[in-house]
């Protein structure tokens, strides 16, 4: 579904360069729910930015099923955001002036096909995401989870290929982080959807099916979901501390 | 839903973001249309005349309030765009190609840019007949205060409705060009700090201002003497530096502030902050409003710095009465002025009239070749009027003496700027009707106040006088009229008197003060126009009481009641012009202000927001509201009223070298009228103050 071989990224100042990415290569499975784990500035949102085509890379590909996006126009790479992926931002990017269901339908109205079968999809998913009570209220009249749903639902009206979340649940309490991943899970398990998600909580990663761990812009392990989400959680845990005390270690040599 | 119903629905929502921007460009170009209305009214410019002095001030206050209404629109378009850039951004992110966004965009910035152009263009004009009306009903109402609307005023403001469009659409494709979708949304959060030079900077910046401003001052001056020639415009190139200097100051002022005693470091912190990263347009703001206020005051200087010095002329006359007239001419003697006068119950008393004889005089003509001009000897270059020692004693009660020869020049002061306009350098006078010449030579100048200025008057030997006035004629003669009011005087009787006496002239004599009867002979001789034939402006005896008339006929008579009393009739339009500008300039420097405090308070929303939740109580806050606002309307008003108090000061004492008693009555009406000018601006402080707490939802 999406894959990520030796890809390159840098911000320059004027005066100096700096690599952010330094050869990423990982793959994502379709109907995997995948999440990047990292402390800050090991490039995670970077890596995000560049599959969303939101940012230029340097060197290496991103393929989207069969398609090579470093070397779509930017008509090209619009259409790819349109179509083929789904997003789910921190802070949620509704717009203020629409209604629940207006947002959910923006991605079908840019394709011009927000047509009565997509109002009757857009129905079932916040029917699906328990958003249905507040279809006709606006972003500022609902609870920031019901915003996230908001979102979800939004990234899944098109059937992308790929649901990109940026921090999905890094502006909500337990509860509604909770709803949220729910929320994937449940368009993982009734939508085979696949999703990457870029998060800080470990909670919430603890339900993915594999976690890639990054570190100073490389990978630095991927793991599996193997038995309980509770056990994964602490492996999780576990692995993060190994990697922050090894990270510690260099920076004394 | 479809595209279309999407964006009209977003369209519903962004007229209450664009709020401002629709406000702005109503304003500019209310603004902009009302002082076009007025500048090209045929009664202002028949009042202004072209290339005069007031008429060369009218037109760069209007070229400082364009580019402050330019600079306002600007940033309102920019500001419209910030708060928009985060729904384009979000609609870009979910795969809105720029081919779908493109017209969307474009059809909303034309729509509210030429909406609101068009509305403040109409509103223009009521806005302009207002003031005009308001003028004439609450000031002064004159025959000629007509307001004639001429379509062809609408041309600077449809130029600068295209300008409004163009800069929308520019805006636009800037923004869609943009690759950064994450810069995009992020825009309306994104600070503009400002590049800082260094606590120098401010210092600098007084001492380039001030210097900037003597030089550019003098430079026409010392170019002409050196070159014998007109620098043209570029010569205000030089003024360049005053804004750069100006620049550095405010720089200085948002960046560091003005210390002059130690201060906490931390009291100002939050304010200080918030200003500092919002520096670049701050500092562009300030300057637009420092200029704009400036101009303002100078509008507001005009009227008392003209209104004083014609106050103290008119009380300081020796004389109610003072009028003269060619020998030629059959108008009122003694007996029937004394008749009038007793129509209206005035006696006369004081009763002094002299004759006096227009003479050819030699000297160096002022000629121009081009850019280029020279000096170029010539036997009959000016016309003077002269009095016999005798008469001149009869007539002032001054004893004088001039040696055979000699002559004497009539000046209220050795060193006035009258003096400068006499004529000093002639050797030779010519009776221009029997072409009979005497030489003489310039041996002082004589003090006079009632007879100063005007077209200049000069005091002979008797004998010499005798001997040149042979066979003059009554052309190249006049006589000089005296008298004061037995008692209390009557406006009536002046008026009257002053009617009678300009229909008592011939057609001849239908000629403005400067026409120089001497210098059209000698051009003639020579095959040449005499300028004043191609251009003579106003005087018209169908108009006795137009300003044109009062202001510039040779013959007009000083009579003290009348001139007390049409001041601001014959000045009315002057007046009026200058109070207009002065509405125009305010207006927008406060618009520019207030808008300025909005934009900072919305872009620092967030802090207002965090500093809440961190506990601070409304009064904090208000204080920091307070602090924005006050460093964006106090700065420009200080430095802005201090630069044309500067300014001012050197014009009064560049004329003649010093100020005089009706300079300092002047700037003592000024200072009156700085006074106001600083209420208005705090009240529009409080007003601001108010909106930002109300928008910011800061109780207390």
């Amino acid at each position: 579904m999406l894959q990520v071989k030796n890809l390159y990224k840098s911000y320059e100042t004027t005066k100096t360069r700096y690599p952010v990415l330094k050869g990423i290569s990982f793959q994502v499975e379709p109907g995997e729910f995948v999440a990047v784990m990292g402390s800050s500035g090991s490039g995670k949102s970077t890596l995000l930015n560049c599959i969303s085509c939101y940012i230029p890379y340097e060197k290496g590909n991103i393929l989207l099923g069969e398609q090579d996006l470093g070397v779509l126009d930017k008509e090209g790479l619009a259409k790819v955001r349109n179509e083929k992926l789904g997003f789910v931002f921190q802070d949620f990017m509704l717009l203020d002036g629409l209604s629940v269901k207006e947002n959910i339908l923006i991605p079908r109205i840019i394709r011009e096909s927000a047509d009565q079968q997509a109002q009757d999809y857009a129905d079932h998913l916040m029917e699906l995401f328990g958003i249905i009570h507040v279809r006709d209220k606006y972003p500022a009249e609902i609870s920031g989870g019901e915003r996230q749903r908001t979102a979800v639902a939004r990234s899944l009206i098109n059937d992308p290929l790929l649901i990109l979340a940026d921090e999905p649940t890094g502006n909500l309490d337990s509860k509604s982080s909770r709803a949220v991943i729910e929320a994937f899970e449940k368009a993982k398990a009734e939508m085979n959807s696949t999703i990457l998600m870029v998060t800080h909580d470990s909670f919430s990663a603890s339900f993915c099916d594999r976690v890639i761990l990054l570190r100073d812009g490389v990978i630095y392990k991927q793991l599996d979901r193997i038995g309980s989400q509770s056990s994964f959680q602490g492996y999780l845990l576990d692995t993060i501390k190994e990697m922050s005390e090894a990270e510690s270690e260099r920076d004394i040599r | 839903m479809t595209m279309k119903e999407l964006e009209k629905k977003l369209r519903r929502q962004d007229y209450h973001q664009a709020k401002l921007y629709l406000f702005c460009n109503f304003i500019s170009l209310m603004l902009i249309t009302a002082y076009s209305i007025m500048m090209m009214a045929p009664t202002v410019l028949e009042v202004l005349p072209e290339g005069g002095d007031s008429r060369k001030q009218m037109v760069a206050i209007f070229v400082l309030a364009a580019v402050g209404c330019v600079a306002f629109t600007v940033y309102a378009t920019a500001l419209f765009f910030r708060k928009k850039s985060r729904q384009v951004g979000i609609l870009m992110a979910l795969g809105a190609s720029k081919r779908q966004l493109a017209p969307m965009l474009y059809r909303e910035v034309l729509v509210l840019g030429f909406a609101s152009s068009v509305c403040g263009m109409a509103a223009g004009f009521p806005f302009v007949v207002l003031i005009w009306n308001g003028f004439r009903l609450l000031i002064v109402d004159s025959k000629e205060m007509v307001l004639n609307i001429r379509m062809e005023c609408l041309g600077i403001p449809f130029v600068f409705l295209v300008l409004v469009m163009v800069l929308a659409c520019v805006t636009a494709k800037r923004y869609l060009k943009r690759t950064d979708i994450l810069d995009t949304i992020q825009e309306e959060h994104k600070n503009e700090p400002i590049k800082e030079l260094g606590k120098w900077c401010g210092p600098a910046g007084i001492v380039i201002l001030l210097a900037g401003a003597v030089i550019a001052y003098y430079a026409p001056e010392v170019y002409m003497k050196l070159t014998y020639s007109y620098g043209g415009a570029w010569l205000n190139l030089l003024y360049i530096p005053v804004f750069i200097g100006l620049y550095m100051m405010l720089l200085h002022t948002v960046v560091y502030g003005w210390h002059f005693k130690k201060r906490v470091s931390y009291k100002n912190l939050v304010s200080r902050s918030m200003m500092k990263f919002q520096g670049k347009q701050t500092v562009n703001n300030l300057l637009v409003s420092t200029v704009l206020l400036a101009g303002a005051c100078f509008a507001a200087f005009y009227v008392p710095s003209m209104a004083s010095g014609n106050f103290l002329n008119v009380r300081n006359r020796t004389y109610d009465y003072l009028y003269d007239y060619r020998a030629d001419q059959k108008v009122p003697g003694r007996e029937e002025t004394e008749n009038l006068a007793a129509e209206y119950g005035v006696s006369l008393k004081d009763w002094h009239e002299v004759p006096y004889i227009s003479l050819g005089m030699d000297g160096m003509a002022y000629k121009e070749d081009g850019n280029k001009f020279y000096y170029e000897y010539e036997e009959l270059e000016t016309e003077g009027n002269f009095f016999s020692e005798e008469d001149f004693r009869e007539l002032t009660g001054l004893s004088v003496t001039v040696e055979p020869g000699t002559y004497l020049a009539v000046s209220d002061n050795g060193d006035s700027i009258y003096s400068r306009q006499l004529t000093t350098d002639s050797t030779l006078f010519t009776n221009m009707v029997t072409e009979k010449t005497l030489e003489v030579r310039f041996a002082d100048y004589v003090c006079c106040d009632f007879l100063a200025g005007g077209t200049g008057y000069y005091i002979l030997n008797d004998a010499d006088y005798k001997k040149i006035a042979e066979g003059i004629t009554g052309e190249w003669s006049g006589r000089m009229t005296i008298f004061n009011a037995d008692g209390k005087d009557d406006y009536r009787f002046a008026e009257r008197l002053f009617h009678t006496l300009v229909s008592s002239f011939d057609k001849s004599c239908e000629i403005p003060y400067y026409y120089d009867r001497v210098q059209k002979i000698s051009d003639n001789k020579k095959g040449d126009t005499y300028w004043g034939d191609m251009d003579m402006t106003g005087v018209n005896f169908e108009e006795p009481d137009s300003s044109a008339f009062r202001t510039l006929w040779r013959y007009m008579p000083k009579f003290r009641i009348m001139d007390k009393n049409d001041f601001i009739c014959t000045y009315g339009v002057f007046l009026m012009v200058f109070i207009f500008i002065f509405l125009i300039c305010i207006t927008a420097a406060c618009v520019i202000c207030y808008t300025r405090c909005q934009t900072i308070a919305v872009n620092n929303r967030y802090v207002f927001d965090d500093l809440k939740k961190l506990g601070a109580p409304p009064a904090f806050l208000k204080q920091e509201i307070k602090r924005q606002c006050c460093t964006v309307i106090r700065t420009p008003a200080i430095i802005g009223i201090l630069m044309m108090t500067l300014l001012y000061m050197m014009i009064m004492y560049g004329n003649d070298g010093k100020i005089t008693v009706s300079e300092i009555l002047a700037l003592g009406i000024c200072g009156v009228v700085i006074l106001l000018i600083i209420l208005l601006l705090y009240a529009v402080y409080c007003l601001t103050v108010k909106a930002l707490a109300k928008e910011l939802e800061i109780e207390g």
